[in-house]
């Protein structure tokens, strides 16, 4: 069930309308559980006892590790990393058409089953339960308040991923005249308008960046498509992450904001307290800082860059493009270093922009790994931008409709916060109602999240 | 105090959510729906020339085909009213199809036998073949927005204004672009296709369009567009014409359309380049000509 689909604004409506009722406040985080479960299962059923497992497999261990958390915290991530290592990675080692896998028809099965939506992050999610109750020695959660933070359904298939720390001390009774109404419809009005306005009809375009339609492009159409799918891919993933923190102000919940303007950062160490900004702090937390981060000397410090980079490409999936993806960022990073200090004391508008546009030429050349998941493929585009095309019939696109339909995003990121709100403010109402039919009007063809595949 | 500003929040929202969805409604009822799509890409100008189909008057003469005639641009001919509705990368029975499903038809029907492999694109034949012609409420204003500037811009051109550079591009000598990486590209495509099966269930229904066209007092006829050489001897291009020719042997079924072969090239050894395009263009013109008693002057 995507945030798009009409079966999904009809369990949102129905689930708010029960929410607040005072005969059912008791089972407010059943009700969520449930919601969440449909949610889920509607387009995999087969994999609910995946969820389920998952689930309490970590609130067994999170149970043993309150009582032991040496022996049983490790135990506990080693059963989350297996999971997610055997259903994002078995696909490498294996082919799941080939009739017979091992012969023993259970294992089969299981080696059959497709990869579980979202799998990369209530993984994660399980991971934070696990560390983070157990460093401040809390009491078990019960089992119901432990389900809602790994599977409460705004967050569940593409995050935010909430740190446990941040979402449990919110779960309680929740209240109609709490509900942020404005605030919410903020968020929900303007994800929805950057995923079906300004992603779905810039996906459009963008779909002839796939193989093996790219061969028929003119080189300046390739670079074009490039920039184009940067704008696309923070369209779709801030769209969903906006719509999932507006959704969950409705139902009394607070998730982290996981996207902050980043193509305006002027470094790539800023971009990534900018991008994801949920990821890239959990990796910070639960891997960057476990080893060792900054404290061992220079060569350690651009050591653990590269792993924790590199890790973070193959979780977003199982292939060279991502890893190369990871690690082409984690070089970035470990390049910047030693100059950082130096260019941040320089203040002059000049080398600012020169910065920003560094950076976000950097970071849109490497969506081109995320867009062809295929190393081949990436590279054969790669070389295409730099070589002169022979199609003497290349696919004709409307540079026009390319400007106005990336031209929220960039308008979001350049024009300044107070300026905005400033101008805005008046009639700021009128203008979400303007994107709201916009959206309505103009939506594009639809396509699923992006995110939905990690 | 902080129900009633949230109040006033949504009224307001609403308000602007409504103006524009108005505004868009009455410029929808005022202008019509008819440009609805622009050209994202090279599919889309397709679509545009669907849209002017259904909506304007019932053209004379109505060419289906594949992007094999999506080359013949309308304004190469100087046939009157013609319309061409060949799909790039799609079936001429697409077209075919939504030509049939009119109300009124064009007096001839012009069938590319070409490409006959390729299936019906069904969702673009039943968008294009209401009966009720029933338009959404409200088009997409930026897409609106951008087809009329483009329109502006670069109006379309008809044959009297661009006659003059036809002719100047026909006084040039043929193109001597070099495609054998083209060529060879293709004899492997077309080389490894058996398009049988699927030829044979395409001429099935364009003879029941046939007979159906002709009960309705259109004229349907076939042509066929030269390839290159190369592309000729292919398996895929000889069983294809062998069929074809098998199953339309009468030869007044054809568009019987001459040109001399040696000026023709074929940019990436299948499609027609611009200067070919022409020349067939006004050979077909020539062949229309007495079918219609119009007469063709250059």
């Amino acid at each position: 069930m995507t945030f798009t689909s009409w079966q999904f604004g009809m369990l949102v409506a129905v689930v708010f309308g029960a929410y607040y009722l005072p005969p059912l406040r008791t089972l407010q985080i059943q009700l969520l559980v449930i919601a969440s479960l449909v949610f889920y299962g509607y387009g995999q059923p087969e994999l609910l006892p995946l969820l389920a497992v998952a689930v309490l497999g970590t609130y067994l261990f999170l149970t043993l590790a309150l009582r032991n958390r040496r022996v049983w915290l490790p135990i506990g991530i080693a059963f989350n990393l297996a999971l997610l290592a055997f259903f994002k990675y078995k696909f490498l080692f294996l082919d799941p058409t080939s009739a017979g896998l091992t012969g023993a028809t259970p294992i089969d099965f299981l080696l059959r089953l497709p990869l579980p939506i979202g799998i990369s992050f209530f993984v994660f999610h399980n991971i934070s339960l696990l560390v983070d109750l157990t460093t401040k020695k809390n009491i078990a959660p019960d089992l119901t308040s432990v389900f809602l933070y790994i599977i409460f359904f705004p967050q569940l298939v593409s995050g935010p991923i909430t740190r446990a720390e941040m979402f449990m001390p919110q779960i309680g009774p929740k209240y109609f005249g709490d509900i942020p109404f404005v605030e919410a419809a903020k968020w929900i009005l303007t994800g929805y308008f950057f995923k079906l306005y300004v992603a779905n009809n810039l996906n459009e375009m963008t779909s002839y960046m796939d193989f093996p339609l790219y061969e028929t492009l003119r080189t300046q159409d390739r670079w074009l498509l490039v920039f184009l799918y940067s704008y696309q891919i923070y369209a779709d993933f801030f769209g969903y992450s906006a719509i999932a923190i507006g959704l969950a102000l409705l139902f009394g919940y607070r998730l982290p904001v996981n996207f902050n303007l980043p193509y305006i950062s002027v470094s790539f160490s800023e971009f990534w307290t900018r991008w994801h900004i949920s990821l890239s702090s959990w990796l910070r937390t639960y891997l960057y800082v476990p080893l060792g981060g900054n404290r061992h000397g220079a060569f350690r410090t651009y050591l653990n860059l590269m792993i924790v980079m590199g890790l973070g490409g193959l979780w977003h999936g199982a292939g060279l493009s991502y890893l190369m993806w990871g690690l082409l960022h984690g070089l970035l990073l470990v390049i910047e270093r030693p100059f950082l200090a130096r260019l941040q004391s320089i203040d002059s508008i000049v080398l600012r922009a020169t910065r920003v546009s560094v950076v976000f030429v950097c970071v849109t050349m490497l969506w081109i790994f995320f867009k062809l998941p295929n190393f081949d493929h990436a590279v054969s585009y790669l070389s295409g931008m730099f070589a002169s095309d022979t199609n003497p019939n290349p696919p004709k696109l409307s540079l026009d409709l390319a400007l106005l339909y990336s031209l929220p995003v960039g308008i979001q990121h350049l024009v300044s916060r107070p300026f905005f709100e400033r101008i805005l403010n008046p009639v700021e109402p009128y203008v979400y109602g303007a994107m709201a039919a916009l959206m309505y009007l103009e939506a594009g063809p639809e396509t699923s999240f992006i995110y939905f595949q990690f | 105090m902080q129900l009633i500003s949230t109040v006033h929040w949504f009224a307001r929202c609403g308000f602007g959510a409504l103006l524009l969805l108005l505004a868009c409604g009455v410029a929808t009822a005022w202008f019509g729906n008819g440009q609805k799509f622009s050209s994202t890409t090279t599919r889309d100008g397709t679509l545009i020339t669907f849209n002017r189909f259904i909506q304007e008057s019932v053209p004379d003469v109505a060419l289906v085909g594949s992007s094999v005639s999506f080359r013949l641009n309308e304004e190469y001919f100087a046939t009157l009213n013609l319309r061409n509705l060949a799909i790039a990368g799609g079936s001429p029975l697409t077209g075919l199809e939504i030509v049939a499903n009119g109300k009124r038809l064009p007096k001839v029907v012009l069938v590319e036998a070409n490409v006959l492999s390729r299936s019906t694109d069904a969702a673009l034949v039943e968008k294009y073949s209401r009966n009720d012609r029933a338009e959404p409420m409200f088009f997409r204003p930026i897409r609106t927005a951008v087809l009329a500037y483009e329109n502006w811009r670069h109006a379309p051109l008809n044959h009297a204004q661009v006659s003059l550079a036809l002719n100047q591009l026909l006084k040039q000598p043929p193109s001597d672009f070099d495609n054998h990486i083209y060529v060879g590209r293709a004899r492997q495509l077309l080389d490894a296709e058996d398009p049988t099966v699927a030829t044979r269930a395409s001429i099935k229904r364009i003879k029941e369009l046939m007979l159906s066209l002709d009960q309705r007092g259109a004229r349907m006829l076939l042509f066929e567009l030269p390839y290159s050489a190369p592309i000729e001897d292919t398996q895929s291009v000889k069983i294809t014409r062998e069929i074809v020719h098998s199953e339309f042997p009468d030869p007044d079924r054809w568009l019987h359309i001459d040109y001399t072969r040696s000026e023709l090239r074929w940019a990436d050894s299948v499609h027609l380049d611009e200067r070919s395009a022409v020349i067939v263009s006004q050979s077909i013109d020539r062949a229309l000509s007495p079918l219609l008693g119009q007469a063709i002057g250059r």
